[in-house]
């Protein structure tokens, strides 16, 4: 069975270090500047990504996940920690400059990923101010608060439209249906 | 619904907490209010909404910027150390002094934050410790040497210089005591937002006393609040200095570049009392 690049790097091959960098190094990078500050925190991220990345190699599972997923995930937890770290500084970017997000069209982001394709399929069933939620908090790092003075909504629709969203998107990955989505 | 639920509360105020987790982070107290709940089933939620969110991040289109070229060097520099340290991590035992070794591995390439006052410095410092003490270590042939994966800054400076993006401003000193006989430029990437100034004839500043500030003046900005640049120092002796550019906040439509000399630490909005050399680009 031919082993993912995560799995080859929990193994100590050196080469698959790399490779992670040339195969990995658009999509952390991208994440990286929509939820940093500035380009240089930026860049600083991706550092400190990376290094997450090849230490936590080890805990992927294949069967749980597909490696982009598993970076996505490793990356978001890094910059939301570090935005946490900086929430007293002023907001990253004017809302008016927020780059715009094309969402993947169901049946094609699969190209992507299959869960990218799974939560195509999501997205599209929601409203489009519920997806203007997701967008601006999952994709632009804006928080609960920022959203609703953004999009003059309160804060408990901002809440519930990120609730209903997720779960959504949950039931979409084939998650248990005895888990969270089902009490909420 | 509350934002700091206590124990026995609703499961939705849970879900809200995990939501908030995964995508903007927990103030102490929510996080306190978090922990008191049943650990493994927090712990199982939460990794399905951070796999939600990351697949709603992959379908918003992520991966579409290709990683910048200079970055992507450090990265491999990075790489490169990684797997020293990780070589030197399997030797451990060989060596007698495992206080020393463990020092030596503790030092990693440090993040660019802590490049900021001597840019590779630290790389090289760290990487000959290294190699000092795992010097014995033959690494994995396909490794190459850390001296040719980490570019100085002047060889950067040229790589950018060789992208026909990149704009190249000539700076005029003015009549400052400490741009006496100055000349320099400056070159700017607005694609990877990246860029050098290079200087010769700088007077040396005592950090203590006064540093030097790119301020860089945007086109799409108030021309009265321009974007920090980076504080910088000139050493003693230094006839030709090369800066790496740590712009503050993206410059959409770089205008004009200029150095002022500011108090230790740099200003937040220049006095502009002494402007040292300045430049129009375009």
């Amino acid at each position: 069975m031919t082993s993912s690049l995560l799995q080859r790097i929990a193994s100590g091959d050196s080469a698959a270090v790399r490779e992670c960098i040339d195969q990995y190094g658009a999509l952390v990078w991208s994440i990286a500047r929509r939820l940093s500050r500035t380009p240089s925190d930026a860049e600083d991220a991706t550092q400190e990504i990376f290094l997450d990345i090849w230490r936590s190699a080890g805990r992927f599972d294949a069967a749980q996940g597909s490696d982009k997923v598993f970076i996505a995930m490793i990356a978001r937890r890094r910059l939301i920690d570090r935005l946490r770290k900086t929430s007293a500084e002023p907001a990253m970017e004017p809302v008016a400059t927020l780059e715009t997000v094309v969402w993947a069209d169901p049946g094609t982001a699969a190209e992507t990923a299959i869960e990218a394709e799974q939560a195509a399929r999501a997205l599209a069933e929601l409203r489009p101010e519920q997806r203007q939620v997701l967008e601006l908090g999952l994709l632009h790092g804006l928080s609960q608060a920022e959203i609703a003075t953004r999009l003059d909504m309160p804060l408990g629709t901002v809440k519930s439209f990120m609730r209903r969203g997720l779960i959504q998107v949950r039931e979409y990955m084939n998650i248990d249906a005895e888990g969270v989505s089902a009490r909420a | 619904m509350s934002d700091k639920p206590a124990q026995g509360q609703p499961d939705e105020a849970m879900v809200d907490l995990l939501i908030k987790q995964v995508t903007e982070g927990l103030s102490p107290a929510e996080q306190r209010a978090l922990d008191v709940l049943d650990s493994a089933t927090v712990s199982a939620d939460l990794r399905e909404f951070e796999r939600a969110a990351a697949a709603i991040t992959l379908a918003g289109g992520a991966g579409g910027e290709p990683l910048p070229p200079a970055l992507a060097r450090r990265l491999a520099a990075q790489a490169a150390e990684h797997l020293t340290s990780l070589s030197g991590s399997q030797s451990v035992q060989r060596v007698r002094d495992l206080g020393a070794a463990r020092a030596a591995i503790a030092v990693s390439l440090p993040l660019r934050a802590a490049r900021r006052n001597s840019a590779y410095g630290w790389f090289a410092a760290s990487a000959c410790l290294v190699l000092a003490i795992f010097g014995w270590v033959r690494p994995p042939a396909n490794i190459a040497p850390l001296a040719q994966v980490a570019p100085s800054v002047a060889e950067q400076r040229d790589a950018l210089l060789a992208n026909s993006d990149t704009i190249k401003v000539t700076l005029s000193a003015t009549k400052d005591p400490a741009a006496a006989g100055v000349t320099g430029d400056v070159v700017w990437d607005p694609a990877t937002q990246r860029g050098f100034m290079h200087f010769s004839g700088l007077a040396a500043n005592d950090p203590a006393v006064h540093q030097y500030q790119l301020w860089i003046f945007d086109g799409a900005r108030d021309q009265r609040y321009p974007v920090d640049g980076g504080v910088f120092d000139v050493p003693a002796n230094a006839k030709e200095i090369v800066i790496p550019i740590r712009a503050a906040l993206m410059v959409l439509k770089p205008a004009a570049f200029a150095v002022t000399v500011e108090k230790p630490g740099g200003a937040v909005v220049s006095s502009r009392e002494r402007v040292v050399v300045l430049g129009a680009a375009g």
